[in-house]
This record gives structure tokens, C-alpha cells and sequence, in this order.
């Protein structure tokens, strides 16, 4: 017996204060002149919010049921709140890996901590969120807060480019939602993804029934033929793809991912698109799902298309960071093949994939920002790839690690990159897309090519002159090392994963139906 | 339970599979600058699996054409994707072939690796965990798995000790060929897995394609087969992976590698797929017999010693070809003792590259000539190899090539001719090599300090001689092993296209 609902949303309320309190903290010892000192901290208050942010969330036993909160705004139920345990997670690791790199590049901001949190917070709400205004509050929540964090490195003229760019072109992917989302509210007269579903399902089912086509014209007009609906919806969808950095509107993330600081690229990479697929899943595999099967060829069509951008551009890059933008844009596109199947599986294999996307972006952006160069300059950050010929003599294992989980990235076979690629592959043969998968798999052969670029680079070439890079402090490593051995053992072990995507996936369909 | 563990013999296969497994990882807990203790472990624990191995054969009921040791371990149940294990008649040679060989191998680089040594060994006994897991898995998708694995270990061979700078061109030849030629294999894999429910190898062959399916699929699974195998046009990576590789990377590659293609053919393709077999048989007989013929010329005109042995081995492989499509007993097992005895004699004469490569650093056939008058026995040795790549009756390759013929002779007479013709370039090529390079005058004015074979060598080499001659004079105890299964599959091939 639950009367007072509202306590489900109890660990964002306890993240939004705590962040409230942060900023007091930081603002009070910010007097004192140890500004690392308050890096530090409030970056280790962080850790410990986001913590306990999580326990929270696990406290919070979901299993089988849903609850619509705050007027039926906010949703809590068991995709939220995996997505969020296991963003939370990430963000943890994330915190105490760009710890070191915001030491070596002097952003002595304790706000960067904070304007984090704001992200997270905003994540998290995308991830619970059951109306078109909760999710657009939220994602320009979690965008206003990235937009500060591309751009924080003030004295550097990439930085603020990259801000700049991110703001404008987020800006403008931001006010298509909203103007998708009035029409959307023009039309039906309500914004809630469960209203809107009931509306809908009502009105397709008693047109069914009726077959009397003369009382329903202004209906048939509206709905069926829903040129109105479709047109609102397509504004929506693309200014999800926008934040995705789906191929055609992708050109932002490129510059923004290389020039904005390593540690908010990190963030960047990783975190957010789980929830914007979550977003994406709620409103057209739910609420839309008539309409949307209509426009399967038009999504697989972008995918296929940002498969080939990812792996043909990504052979020409010069720079690590552009690589791995590449690269990630490339994944996005085969989650979206998972995304337009239709089906449950591909909404399972979809989940694997970003759960794996997370896990694998995890560890290859913290060894990223680990490999510190022996410069004398020494807030050169732009890695380019040949630099990285001296890292098999500096630190092997460090080395063996990294192209290993390029490797597992590649989807080559003995690492789980490939079962979740198999994944993809498998769902889209079952709803008879063959065409598309012998595409992307042999883009994928090309995408394979470029990583396994990097493992010539650091094994095979000998670099007697080259730089060689600082050495790693002893927590970092062992993060990295349990990084890694979970990495291997989910090989061994898939089932872990494809049990979680399972679950929410029933879980989700059964809310669905 | 620990004596019921080591005493039950179904056990044996996953011991094997687990052994190199524990070798990698006490290697790993052994410092790098050890050398010798590096070393120990990883031939101790390769010759200990090779033993091991050979109770496989002891304990190989030779009257069963189906599975023996198969065991079965859960992995992801969920998806009916299972880790079931077993061999038969035509898998356990070539695990008895990849163990030898790996011991070997590990036994040819004792000094002539000098940087990072112990990378080195665990890329062979991870290599070995693998190619040991191709020929005894039974599951289609985990057999990809396997099959595409062995790559990494190869391509890091390949590209971290080799020899010159165009290793790295070698390295991605390698690694892009083979992997462009087998992707779509996995959707191949993918479909079947849809339509069956199931990629379990002994549930699908109860399963009937239709035959335009057969034709889709097995067209993939060739293209992956193919470029193993090496086939004509994409046969391009062999030559340069070989010339490039260090001598036991070569061996390996050379011994155990392109048996994954024949092998392949042999376990799915057949089986699978008996109808678009049948139907595609005619263009196998071409691509195998421009393949004999035109590598066979192309080595002629070589003048890099590894290069002419590589494109030797091409042609061989082409003959085993053309033995598996005659889909009959005497051509299947012709093709499977061929594949054995390629593995030994093409190792070997790669040993043998590896031998004077070790002394005196080049591969060049005109740096070499009379090394009659300095190391004889190495010469011995060379000619006793020589003979058995043309085929000499008494060694193994004669045995395989005549039963290949014989078996062809049936189906395709003219591709048996043409094929036969490339025996005789062979001789050609052989003959002449071995001329160059042992006979005429020594050439003091590029080399000197001739050293003949050592011990260790020698010793390397004794366990290669014995099986060529023993498949060549009674290779009716090989033989008896893999009758029934060959039998079989040429019943289950048969009936389906009847």
C-alpha cells in the first residue's frame, strides 16, 4: 500500500539537493586559494552523491509493476531504473578517471563537478520521463550542462569553438523537439506518452471496428492518414538523431567531440545515449508504434548510412579523439538496425548493445585519458595516432589492454563486442533485412580496419625516438585492470547481459500492451 | 571425483582444449626477462598436450563414424548456443597435426626470437587453444568464433616478429582477406541459426536447406573457405603473409592454418549443403586447376626461397581441392592424407628456409649454391623433402596425391589430367630449387661460416621424417581411423542429392 507515490522519484530529489548543497560547499571554500584542493573534493563529494544516489536507486525495488508520478509525468519502472544504476555506475568510473587529466590541464573549476551532476540529473530524467515536456526540461538540462562543459577550457580556442558549435546546433535540434511536440499537442491535446498511446490505440481500433468511413472522415483525416502527426513526429525523431549524432546530422559531433576537453568528450561519448534511445523507445515503440512502422525503410536507411560514414570516415582520421568519434557514430548506427526492426528481440539486442556500448566506451576513453605523453608541453592533449608507437615500451600491458578492447569494439570474434554484433545481425536477418546486414557487415570489416590500425601502431612499429608516457598511479590501474577482466568475463559469461536486456525488454513490452 | 575426472576418457578433449589455456597463464606470472623458465614452461606444456593428444588417438573406437568424445558445457542457454565438443575420423588428425606442429614451433624459435619472448609463446599456445577449438568444436556459430580467433594471434605474428618492413602490409593482407572473405559467412550462420533455431553442428544435419538456400549458403561458406585455402584469386595474401612471418609463424601457417579451409569443406560445406555442392562442383574444379597450374608456373619464376615454397604449398592445396569434390571415399581420404602430409612436408621445407635463414639472414636463392660440400646432412634432409613435395612413391604426398587422382579420375577426368600436369611442374620447381641450392660451387663471395644442422634441429626435423615415410609406406593406420567418418559423409552427401 502505497499512498505517497511520489517518494519513487526520492534519489533525483536527494541528487538535486545534494548538487544544491555542492555548489554551496564550493562556493564557501573557493575563498581559500588551494584550488586543487577543491577540485578534489567536490570531485570525491560528487563520487560519493552519485554513490549513494545509486543505493538509493537499487533501494527503490521495482520489479513488475510501474508507477506514473508527479501527474503522471515521470514513469518508474525497471528500464529507468537499470539505465540509471548502471549510468550512475559509469559516471562514478568516469569521476575518478578524469580526476587526473583535469589536474594536468589546470581546470580548476569546481563547477565542472557540479555542471556534471546537472547532466547526470538530466539524464536520469530523460530516462523516467512519460511526457514531451518532461523529456524536453530534461534534455536541455542535460544539453545546457554539456554545452558549459564543452566550452570550459577557456583559454583554448578549440574549446570555445567546440561550445559554440554544440550550442547552436543543439539549440536548433532542441527547438525542432519542441516544435514537433506543439503540433503534436495541437493535434491530440495532450503531451503524455500514456494519453497519447490510449488516444491513438482508441482511435485505430474503433475505426477498425466501425468500417463506417463517413462518421470518422475528420478521425481518418487526422489520425490514419496522420500526414499532421507524421509531420510533428519527424521533427521529433530528428532532433533525437541529432543528439545521437545519427549520419546525416552527425557533422556536429565530430568537432565538438575533438575539440572540447578529453574528460567532457568522455562524458559526451558515453553517457547520454542510452537515454536518448530510452526516450527514442518510449515515444515511437509505444506511444507511435502505427506510425513509425511506416517509416522503417526511412530508419534503416539512416542507419545503414551512418554505418558507412563511421567506418569510411573513420579510415582517413589522423587524431585518436576524431577516431573514436568516428567510431562511436559508426555503433550508433548499428543500434539503430536494432531500433528499426520492430521487433522485441531487436529491442533486447538494441539494450545489449548499449549496455556493451557503455561498458566497452568505459574503458577505452579511460585508458584514453590516461595516456599522458612525457612532454614538456604538457597540456597537448590532441593525441595524434602515431604517438601511440611508444606505448607497447613504455607500458605493455597497458598497451595489450587498450587494443584489446579495440578489438572486442571491432565486434572481432573472441571478445563480447561480437555476440552483441551478432546480435544486431541476427534481428535484422529475422525480419528479413538482408540487404542492410551484408552492408554494415562489411562496413564493419572496413571499421575493423582502423582499429586494427592502432594495434599495428603500438605493437608493430619501432619508434626509437618516440615520447614515452607517464606512468599510471596504482588505483587507476586497477580500475582499468577490473574494467578490463569484466570486459573478458562477459565473453564468458554473456548471459548476465542478455538476461538484463531480456527482462527489461518483457518488462517494457508488457507495460506496452 | 578428482580420479573420475582423470580417468574418464570423455574428458580427454576438454583437458586438451584447457591445456594450453593453463600453460598461458602460468607464462603470464613468469617474468619477461627469463628466458629460459619462459621457455620451459611452454615447451613442457606443449609436449605434455602433444603426448595427451596421442591418447586421443589410442582411445579412438576406429568403428564409429560419429562423434566420440563429446561433451557438452552451457554458455548461453538461452539462445540454444552451446559449447558441444567432439571428434571423429576426419577432426582428430588435424588436432594430432596442430599439436605436433605448436610443439615444434616453440622448439624452432628457441634463439632465433629474440624480443619479446614470452608475447611469443603465449601467442602460440593461445593460438594452439584455438585451432585445437576449431577442429573439435561442434556448433556452427562457436566454430566461427574459433575459426575467426585465430587471426589475432597470427596477425600479432605476423606483424610484431617478422622480418622486414613489409611485414605490416603481410599483416593486414592476411588479416583483412580472411576476415572480408568469412563475414558473410556469419550471416550465413545467422540465417541458418534463424531457421533452425539451433547452430548445434549434429541437429543441422538433420536439417534439409532448401536449394536455393544451399546455393546462398554455400556460396558464403566458400568464399570463407576459399580464401583459407587459398583458392586463385584470393590467394594473394598467402605469399606475402609466408615471406613475411617468422619461420615458426610460417610452420604453423603453412602446417595447420590452410587445413582450416579443407576442413571446413569437409565438416559443413558437404554435409550442410550436398546439393549446391554437387552443383558447384564444376567451378571448384576450375578455380583448383587454374590454381595448380598457374601457381605452379609462379613459382618457377621466384627467386625469394620462402616464396617459391608458398606458392608450392598453394598448388598443393588446389590438388586437395580437387580430391574433396570428387565426393568419393578414395578422393575425400586422399584429400584428408594429402592435407596430413602438406602439413608435415610443407612445414618442414619451411623449417628448412628457417634453417640457413637463422645463419645466414636472407632468403635469396642466388646467395646460395653447393651447400652439398659444407652441410650435408641438411641436405639430406632437403632432398629427402624435395622428393616428397613431387611426390616420390614411398612418401606421404605420393600416397595422397594418388588416391586424390584416383578419386577425381571418377568424376572429372580432364581436371584429373590437367591437375596431374601440375605434378610434373612441380618436379620442375622442386628439382630446381634443391639444384641451386646445393649443388655448383659455393658462393664464398656473399656468405661464409657454414654451420650445418645442430642437435636441437636435427631433432626437429626427425619427428617430420618419420610421418612422411610412415604415410608414405602404411598409411593404412591413418587411414583406418577415418574410414567410417568419411564413409559417412559421403552417405549423408549422397543421400540428399539422390
Amino acid at each position: 500500500m502505497l499512498i505517497f507515490k511520489e517518494i519513487q522519484l526520492l534519489p533525483e530529489i536527494f541528487l538535486g539537493i545534494s548538487i544544491i548543497y555542492l555548489i554551496i560547499h564550493g562556493t564557501f571554500i573557493s575563498v581559500n586559494n588551494k584550488y586543487l584542493l577543491i577540485q578534489n573534493s567536490v570531485l570525491y563529494l560528487s563520487v560519493l552523491i552519485i554513490s549513494l544516489f545509486c543505493f538509493l536507486l537499487i533501494n527503490n525495488t521495482i520489479e513488475c509493476n510501474d508507477f506514473q508520478i508527479f501527474n503522471n509525468t515521470i514513469i518508474i519502472d525497471y528500464l529507468g531504473s537499470f539505465s540509471k544504476i548502471l549510468i550512475a555506475i559509469v559516471s562514478i568510473f568516469c569521476f575518478l578517471m578524469i580526476q587526473r587529466y583535469l589536474t594536468v590541464q589546470k581546470i580548476n573549476y569546481f563547477e565542472y563537478s557540479v555542471l556534471i551532476l546537472f547532466a547526470l540529473l538530466g539524464i536520469f530524467f530523460i530516462c523516467s520521463s512519460n511526457d514531451l515536456i518532461t523529456a524536453y526540461l530534461a534534455i536541455e538540462l542535460q544539453s545546457l550542462s554539456f554545452y558549459i562543459m564543452a566550452a570550459l577550457k577557456k583559454d583554448s580556442a578549440f574549446s570555445v569553438d567546440a561550445g559554440l558549435k554544440y550550442f547552436i546546433l543543439g539549440a536548433f535540434s532542441s527547438s525542432l523537439f519542441l516544435f514537433g511536440s506543439s503540433i503534436l499537442y495541437g493535434v491530440s491535446g495532450t503531451t503524455n506518452f500514456e494519453d497519447l498511446k490510449n488516444l491513438f490505440f482508441w482511435v485505430y481500433s474503433s475505426y477498425d471496428c466501425t468500417q463506417d468511413a463517413s462518421d470518422y472522415t475528420f478521425v481518418k483525416d487526422v489520425f490514419i492518414n496522420g500526414g499532421l502527426i507524421q509531420f510533428a513526429l519527424s521533427f521529433i525523431f530528428v532532433s533525437l538523431l541529432f543528439k545521437l549524432a545519427i549520419a546525416p546530422f552527425h557533422l556536429w559531433s565530430i568537432d565538438v567531440y575533438e575539440g572540447s576537453p578529453s574528460s567532457s568528450t568522455f562524458f559526451f561519448a558515453v553517457v547520454p545515449k542510452l537515454a536518448i534511445f530510452i526516450l527514442l523507445v518510449r515515444i515511437f515503440y509505444s506511444s507511435f508504434f502505427e506510425y513509425t512502422a511506416k517509416w522503417r525503410y526511412y530508419i534503416v536507411i539512416l542507419a545503414v548510412l551512418t554505418i558507412v560514414v563511421g567506418s569510411f570516415a573513420g579510415l582517413e582520421q589522423k587524431k585518436l579523439k576524431s577516431l573514436l568519434a568516428y567510431s562511436s557514430i559508426s555503433h550508433m548506427g548499428y543500434t539503430l538496425i536494432a531500433f528499426s526492426t520492430g521487433t522485441f528481440e531487436g529491442l533486447q539486442m538494441l539494450f545489449c548493445y548499449l549496455f556493451l556500448y557503455m561498458i566497452a566506451g568505459l574503458c577505452i576513453w579511460s585508458i584514453f585519458l590516461m595516456l599522458q605523453l612525457k612532454y614538456k608541453y604538457v597540456k597537448k592533449q590532441n593525441k595524434d595516432l602515431a604517438d601511440l608507437s611508444s606505448l607497447s615500451k613504455s607500458n605493455n600491458i597497458l598497451a595489450l589492454f587498450f587494443s584489446t578492447v579495440l578489438l572486442s569494439i571491432a565486434g572481432l570474434p573472441p571478445m563480447v563486442g561480437f555476440l552483441v554484433k551478432i546480435g544486431i545481425f541476427l534481428v535484422s536477418i529475422e525480419v528479413s533485412m538482408y540487404f542492410v546486414s551484408i552492408v554494415s557487415i562489411l562496413c564493419s570489416v572496413i571499421s575493423t580496419f582502423y582499429y586494427i590500425r592502432i594495434v599495428k601502431i603500438m605493437f608493430f612499429e619501432n619508434s626509437t625516438a618516440g615520447k614515452l608516457y607517464q606512468p599510471i598511479k596504482s588505483h587507476i590501474s586497477i580500475v582499468i585492470v577490473c574494467l578490463f577482466y569484466f570486459l573478458l568475463f562477459l565473453f564468458i559469461n554473456p548471459t548476465l547481459i542478455y538476461l538484463f536486456s531480456y527482462k527489461i525488454t518483457l518488462l517494457l513490452t508488457m507495460t506496452m500492451m | 571425483m578428482l580420479d573420475f575426472f582423470l580417468l574418464n576418457v570423455t574428458n580427454l578433449l576438454i583437458l586438451i582444449l584447457v591445456l594450453p589455456l593453463i600453460g598461458t597463464f602460468l607464462l603470464l606470472f613468469v617474468p619477461s626477462s627469463n628466458h629460459s623458465a619462459l621457455k620451459a614452461i611452454a615447451l613442457n606444456t606443449s609436449c605434455f598436450l602433444y603426448v595427451i593428444s596421442l591418447f586421443l588417438w589410442v582411445f579412438f573406437n576406429k568403428s564409429i563414424g560419429s562423434f566420440q568424445f563429446v561433451s557438452k558445457l552451457l554458455w548461453i542457454p538461452f539462445l540454444n548456443l552451446n559449447f558441444s565438443l567432439g571428434i571423429d575420423g576426419i577432426s582428430l588428425f588435424f588436432i594430432l597435426l596442430t599439436t605436433l606442429l605448436i610443439f615444434l614451433c616453440i622448439l624452432i624459435s628457441w634463439n632465433s626470437v629474440k624480443t619479446n619472448i614470452k608475447e611469443f609463446l603465449i601467442a602460440f599456445l593461445v593460438m594452439e587453444f584455438f585451432l585445437i577449438g576449431v577442429f573439435s568444436i561442434l556448433d556452427l556459430l562457436l566454430f566461427y568464433i574459433y575459426f575467426e580467433s585465430v587471426l589475432i594471434p597470427m596477425y600479432l605474428i605476423v606483424g610484431i616478429w617478422g622480418s622486414r618492413e613489409r611485414k605490416i602490409r603481410a599483416a593486414y593482407f592476411f588479416f583483412l582477406y580472411t576476415l572480408l572473405g568469412s563475414v558473410l559467412m556469419l550471416l550465413s550462420i545467422l540465417y541458418i541459426y534463424y531457421q533452425v533455431g539451433t547452430t548445434d553442428y549434429e541437429v543441422l544435419l538433420t536439417f534439409i536447406f532448401s536449394k536455393t538456400e544451399q546455393k546462398f549458403l554455400w556460396l558464403s561458406f566458400f568464399g570463407s573457405f576459399a580464401t583459407k585455402v587459398p583458392m586463385v584469386p584470393v590467394h594473394l595474401w598467402l605469399p606475402e603473409a609466408h615471406v613475411e612471418a617468422p619461420t615458426a609463424g610460417s610452420v604453423i601457417l603453412a602446417g595447420v592454418l590452410l587445413k582450416l579451409g579443407t576442413y571446413g569443406f569437409l565438416r559443413f560445406s558437404f554435409p550442410l549443403f550436398p546439393e549446391a555442392s554437387f552443383y558447384f562442383a564444376p567451378i571448384v574444379y576450375l578455380l583448383s586447376v587454374v590454381g595448380i597450374v598457374y601457381t605452379s608456373f609462379t613459382a618457377i619464376r621466384q627467386t625469394d626461397f620462402k616464396r617459391i615454397i608458398a606458392y608450392t604449398s598453394v598448388a598443393h592445396m588446389n590438388l586437395v581441392m580437387v580430391g574433396l569434390f570428387s565426393f568419393n571415399t578414395i578422393g575425400l581420404e586422399g584429400a584428408i592424407l594429402q592435407s596430413l602430409s602438406h602439413g608435415f612436408v610443407a612445414s618442414a621445407l619451411f623449417l628448412i628456409i628457417g634453417v640457413v635463414y637463422e645463419r645466414h639472414h636472407t632468403r635469396m636463392v642466388k646467395y646460395y649454391g653447393g651447400l652439398v660440400h659444407v652441410m650435408p646432412l641438411y641436405t639430406f634432409i632437403f632432398l629427402f623433402f624435395t622428393m616428397s613435395n613431387i611426390g616420390l612413391p614411398g612418401t606421404g604426398s605420393f600416397v595422397g596425391e594418388f588416391l586424390i587422382l584416383v578419386g577425381s579420375f571418377k568424376t572429372n577426368t580432364s581436371a584429373t589430367f590437367i591437375s596431374a600436369t601440375g605434378m610434373i611442374i612441380g618436379g620442375c620447381y622442386s628439382l630446381w630449387l634443391f639444384n641451386r641450392i646445393s649443388y655448383g660451387n659455393l658462393k664464398t663471395q656473399y656468405l661464409k661460416d657454414y654451420i650445418d644442422i645442430n642437435k636441437r634441429e636435427f631433432f626437429i626435423f626427425l619427428p617430420l621424417i618419420f610421418g612422411t615415410i610412415a604415410i608414405g609406406l602404411y598409411p593404412e593406420i591413418f587411414l583406418n581411423s577415418m574410414h567410417m567418418s568419411v564413409n559417412m559423409l559421403v552417405e549423408i552427401t549422397h543421400i540428399y542429392t539422390l
